[in-house]
């Protein structure tokens, strides 16, 4: 967890208004990332602004020339990846299968180059988004059991309920649900009013099928502001 | 204490249920009793790319009533589309029996080395009170005129519409108002021989906005047995591949708007401007979509006065695209009420229809669905390995991977949502036996047997239709209307129908064949559950002209006439002929 902590910028962007943001913001942003590719706060700054503007193509084009300028910016290959996840919500749904299966090979890139805690958590939970045709759900586990190791070693930090979660979610999508409710109660016992475990540990069967599918559905904006890795250092 | 307070609540409870008919069964499968033989088989094409066609054409089972004989008892007719099927017309027998007349009439051969049936669409295009019967095909369409002695004949050449349109929708209506059907074709692939082509670059470009597809194409009746090509004037140029259109009267102002849903793209949405001409404001009606359209219907669900519309999209776990359910603003414009209303996922949707099958007066939905139901193996794997491919054409049929035995998007169940008094719809197809797995295709919904309950002809591609036969028990109310208009079009196509009932006023029309591959009955029908009484019925014809009709008893079937102060008894029961 300290490198996550090391790779969050000492840079001091004054950050965008809930429904405030600028083209002029998205400016001064592109100019920090410039200056530093690395810098996973001001990528995720900067994505917000982006998704308040719907100018998903000019900052998939950004990230797209910031990592051939700096093909060792494990970060600036993770907020790549997030671009596009941005973009899916407001694309076709075919589109989105595009879009999804493109950002997953930034994320895979991120990990290459640093397989860091938020990097992990994040290809793993995006392979739980793919139908269970795919046959990707195992993918996701070995991600998220890898990311759950990480977090174990770390102190316990309020943005690791997030792999309690997707981990269970993973479990349920392999069919193993008695591993499902294992994984949720663990992370219920650390964060006892989390109520996305809540809502998992009192559901089952028909109900709870349709909870986590409505939650896995593509349609729904992610949450991709990555806030929570700052604000709990 | 307690126990006993709830325990005498769930024994009145259970008998409201029972007074209600909950847990009953209100459809019989009466197939094969009625006389209902044959199935539907697709196309097999014989050209290069035919392994390729053969999962995208799974198409061309339809059915369309009416009442071609006028015996006062709806018929049908039902489409083949493998080369050398033939086509039927099942003239009903008044009994709940059926025999196919098509060869009698000169209207089975549908289906040769260069034509497949893919839709059906009876109108008057002549005037004469009589419907003759459009055949739309892959190919070149077929024109019939009813000679009215059980005969037709193919008058296509001379009408003015002959003409390759690879057509799989038309609906009919008289858009100008000048007293004549019109007719609108829709066109899935372009204008060229999907038989044979001459290139491979003919399938869809785009998956969410594909342009190169059938499109529109406008027929103007002369009012002469011909018709002229008006696609340009009337401001259609649309070039989208095109599986249904949907007429009605949006904004009660008199004349037809037209809603065209399209496949591999953007649905469009046109006001008529009541000069012949129409307007396209799909970006302020239902904005700019990528879905799939696949059916059109209309019916006002909310019991607000205004006709709303439902459209059938793919959703399924590798394509969440969803229904609309289009509310009707009242300024042309709508909003998506599916996900509120639990119309959301219906799957990978085809045909859909607004009719009140319990008679209580609201409008419930039946949408039927399915695309290729098949070997266990899915074809989702290979179609998401194309779609990922970089910088592929998907114009180019050889780029698409056959789907062989596989399936897609198969087995699913239909839904017979049940309208809750217009807040939302619960699924009772389970109940009432009507959510089979073939994949349904066309649904005609008429009251074959005249008595008072609206019945379903479901079409299945490369399967047995399904012929369901309603079966609510007594205790609720109806009335039906047979329009004629001996002023305007004969059939009154575009008449609004407004009664009121018990303290309420329901809104109906009669349209020109909306619904993927489906022409229900041109009777307007209305549930009016437990009210005896049927306080006013207003009539706003094509004309513009309007007419009050009072004081008529319910559960019977009406003719009423343009100008004619007095509603006719039809034909009361089935035992009557």
């Amino acid at each position: 967890m300290r490198q996550a902590r090391l790779l969050v910028c000492a840079w001091a962007l004054a950050g965008v208004g809930a429904s405030g943001a600028t083209l002029a913001d998205l400016d001064r942003y592109e100019a920090a990332l410039a200056k530093n590719a690395d810098d996973l706060r001001a990528g995720s700054e900067y994505r917000q602004a982006v998704i308040q503007l719907k100018q998903y193509d000019r900052c998939i084009k950004f990230f797209e020339e910031l990592v051939a300028k700096s093909p060792q910016a494990a970060n600036a290959y993770l907020n790549y990846g997030f671009a596009y996840v941005d973009k899916i919500p407001d694309a076709g749904a075919i589109t989105q299968v595009i879009l999804a299966n493109t950002a997953l090979s930034h994320f895979s890139k991120s990990i290459e180059l640093r397989p860091s805690w938020i990097a992990l958590y994040t290809r793993g939970n995006s392979y739980l988004y793919w139908p269970k045709i795919f046959g990707k759900a195992p993918l996701g586990v070995k991600d998220l059991e890898e990311a759950m190791k990480m977090q174990k070693q770390d102190k316990l930090r309020s943005y690791h309920v997030r792999a309690y979660i997707s981990l269970g979610d993973g479990y349920w999508k392999m069919d193993d649900l008695e591993k499902a409710r294992a994984v949720w109660q663990e992370g219920a016992k650390l964060f006892p009013n989390e109520p996305r475990l809540k809502d998992r540990l009192s559901r089952s069967g028909e109900e709870l099928a349709k909870y986590i599918d409505e939650t896995l559905d593509p349609n729904k904006r992610v949450d991709t502001n990555l806030h929570e890795l700052w604000e709990d250092q | 204490m307690t126990g006993r307070v709830v325990l005498a609540a769930a024994a009145s409870a259970g008998l409201a249920l029972l007074a209600n008919g909950v847990g009953e069964r209100w459809f019989e499968d009466v197939t094969a009793r009625a006389g209902i033989t044959h199935q539907h088989t697709n196309r097999e094409f014989k050209n290069p790319y035919a392994h390729i066609m053969a999962g995208y054409t799974a198409l061309g089972a339809a059915v369309a009533v009416a009442d071609y004989n006028g015996d006062g008892f709806d018929d049908f007719f039902v489409t083949d589309s493998a080369e050398g099927g033939k086509n039927r017309l099942y003239r009903n027998n008044g009994d709940f029996t059926f025999t196919d007349v098509a060869e009698a009439a000169g209207l089975a051969a549908g289906n040769d080395a260069q034509n497949a049936s893919a839709d059906a669409l009876w109108f008057d295009f002549n005037n004469d009170q009589r419907p003759d019967l459009l055949v739309i095909r892959f190919g070149q369409n077929q024109l019939f005129e009813n000679l009215g002695n059980g005969k037709f004949r193919d008058v296509t050449r001379t009408s003015g519409m002959l003409g390759y349109k690879n057509a799989i929708t038309a609906v009919a209506f008289d858009y100008d108002r000048d007293g004549w059907v019109d007719v609108f074709v829709g066109s899935y692939f372009q204008p060229v021989n999907v038989f044979n082509p001459e290139t491979p670059r003919f399938f869809p470009e785009s998956f969410e906005t594909a342009n190169n597809g059938g499109g529109v194409t406008v027929y103007r009746n002369n009012g002469d047995g011909t018709f002229t090509d008006t696609t340009e004037q009337a401001g259609f140029r649309l070039t989208g591949w095109t599986l249904d259109m949907g007429h009605a009267d949006a904004d009660n102002d008199g004349d037809e708007d037209l809603y065209v849903a399209c496949d591999f793209g953007t649905d469009r949405f046109f006001v008529n401007n009541g000069d012949g001409t129409f307007t396209d404001i799909t970006e302020k009606a239902i904005g700019i979509d990528t879905k799939k359209g696949m059916n059109v219907d209309w019916g006002d669900f909310d019991g607000d006065g205004l006709l709303d519309i439902y459209v059938t999209n793919i959703t399924d776990d590798y394509m969440r695209e969803g229904n609309f359910l289009w509310r009707n603003n009242g300024d042309l414009s709508f909003a998506d009420v599916s996900r509120e209303t639990d119309t959301y996922n219906t799957g990978w949707g085809w045909c859909a229809k607004f009719f009140d099958y319990d008679n209580d007066g609201w409008q419930d939905l039946y949408v039927v669905n399915g695309w290729v139901s098949a070997g266990k193996e899915s074809y989702v794997p290979d179609i998401f390995e194309m779609i990922t491919r970089p910088n592929i054409e998907l114009a180019d049929a050889r780029n698409w991977p056959p789907m062989g035995s596989k399936s897609l998007s198969g087995y699913q169940k239909k839904r017979l949502f049940h309208n809750e008094g217009g807040a939302g719809f619960k699924d009772h197809a389970a109940r009432h036996g009507v959510d089979s797995v073939r994949d349904g295709r066309g649904i005609g919904v008429a009251d074959f047997d005249n008595d008072g309950r609206l019945d379903m002809y479901v079409a299945n591609a490369n399967a047995e239709p399904y012929f369901y036969r309603n079966t609510l028990p007594p205790g609720r109310n109806w009335v039906q209307f047979l329009l004629g208009s001996p002023k305007a079009n004969r059939f009154a196509i575009g008449a609004q129908v407004r009664l009121t009932s018990g303290g309420r006023t329901q809104l109906s029309f009669v349209n020109g064949g909306n619904g993927f591959a489906a022409q229900s009955t041109n009777r307007v029908h209305f549930g009016l559950g437990k009210n005896e009484k049927i306080d006013q019925v207003e009539i706003r014809w094509p004309s513009g002209a309007k007419q009050t009709l009072e004081n008529l008893p319910p559960n019977r079937i009406y003719r009423v006439l343009e100008g004619k102060p007095k509603a006719e008894i039809l034909i009361a029961k089935a035992s009557q002929k």
